[in-house]
């Protein structure tokens, strides 16, 4: 019965983690912040679970224990990865703005490297981009006279 | 099963929970401003049904739903990272 009662304050645990965790990745800012969020759902979250059902189904524990050890083996690679594709994507962006904004190449309103980019660029990036170029063009404008 | 009354109307309570919990998460693959946001998005509902799974389990008495719930992991697992090494770098492996 105790045993039981650990078990229902584990997994009420568990649930409250995945709650906070769900309202972190909806309400943060940024991506790496949603990332910081999502980590607490992989770990304590799933963990209060895990051992609220082997507390309370201890003929499967050994089962839970092996999908705990997985979950602990492989949720940080997984953020690791997005991780690096979300400051892989920062740098491209970067190198797009400092392309554009550079005074020797005169950007076309129709540059090639804009419409590349459309699909895997959100729409505010594409804004950004778009409004450097115009900057860069009209001080472009500005220096010849 | 589980015999005491209190602890099977709390695993239901979780598990009602849990999937009330996946509404608002698949927000972010909605709505999410990148790619990366959505991929994440993708993740972290895979992770709440590792453990809508697990609950199963825990109200059918069945241990080889936790079994399927393993299987989910590591397909999840792989295909995370494929996805983000497309982002990333333009190919998968």
């Amino acid at each position: 019965m105790l045993i039981d009662l650990l078990g229902v304050v584990a997994l009420f645990f568990g649930l409250f983690f995945c709650a906070v965790g769900v309202l972190g990745v909806i309400r943060m800012p940024d991506s790496l912040t949603r990332l910081h969020a999502s980590g607490k759902v992989a770990t304590l979250g799933l963990f209060g679970l895990l051992l609220g059902a082997a507390l309370l189904m201890p003929s499967s524990s050994l089962r839970l224990l092996a999908l705990g050890l997985f979950v602990l083996l492989t949720s940080p690679v997984a953020t690791h990865a997005i991780a690096a594709s979300v400051y892989r994507r920062r740098e491209i962006v970067d190198e797009l703005m400092e392309m554009q904004a550079e005074p020797e190449t005169p950007a076309e309103p129709e540059a090639p490297i804009a419409v590349d980019v459309t699909a895997v660029l959100s729409r505010s990036r594409i804004q950004d981009i778009i409004e450097a170029q115009q900057r860069a063009l009209q001080s472009h404008t500005r220096d010849d006279e | 099963m589980i015999e005491s009354a209190i602890a099977q109307t709390a695993i239901r309570l979780v598990l009602l929970g849990l999937v009330i919990v996946l509404i608002p998460a698949s927000y972010r693959v909605v709505v999410g401003e990148t790619l990366p946001d959505r991929l994440q998005a993708v993740d972290l509902i895979t992770t709440l049904l590792i453990g809508i799974i697990v609950m199963l389990a825990l109200v059918e008495g069945t241990e080889v739903f936790v079994d399927m719930a393993v299987a989910l992991a590591a397909f999840a697992f792989i295909g995370t990272i494929s996805i983000a090494r497309y982002i990333s770098e333009g190919r998968t492996f």
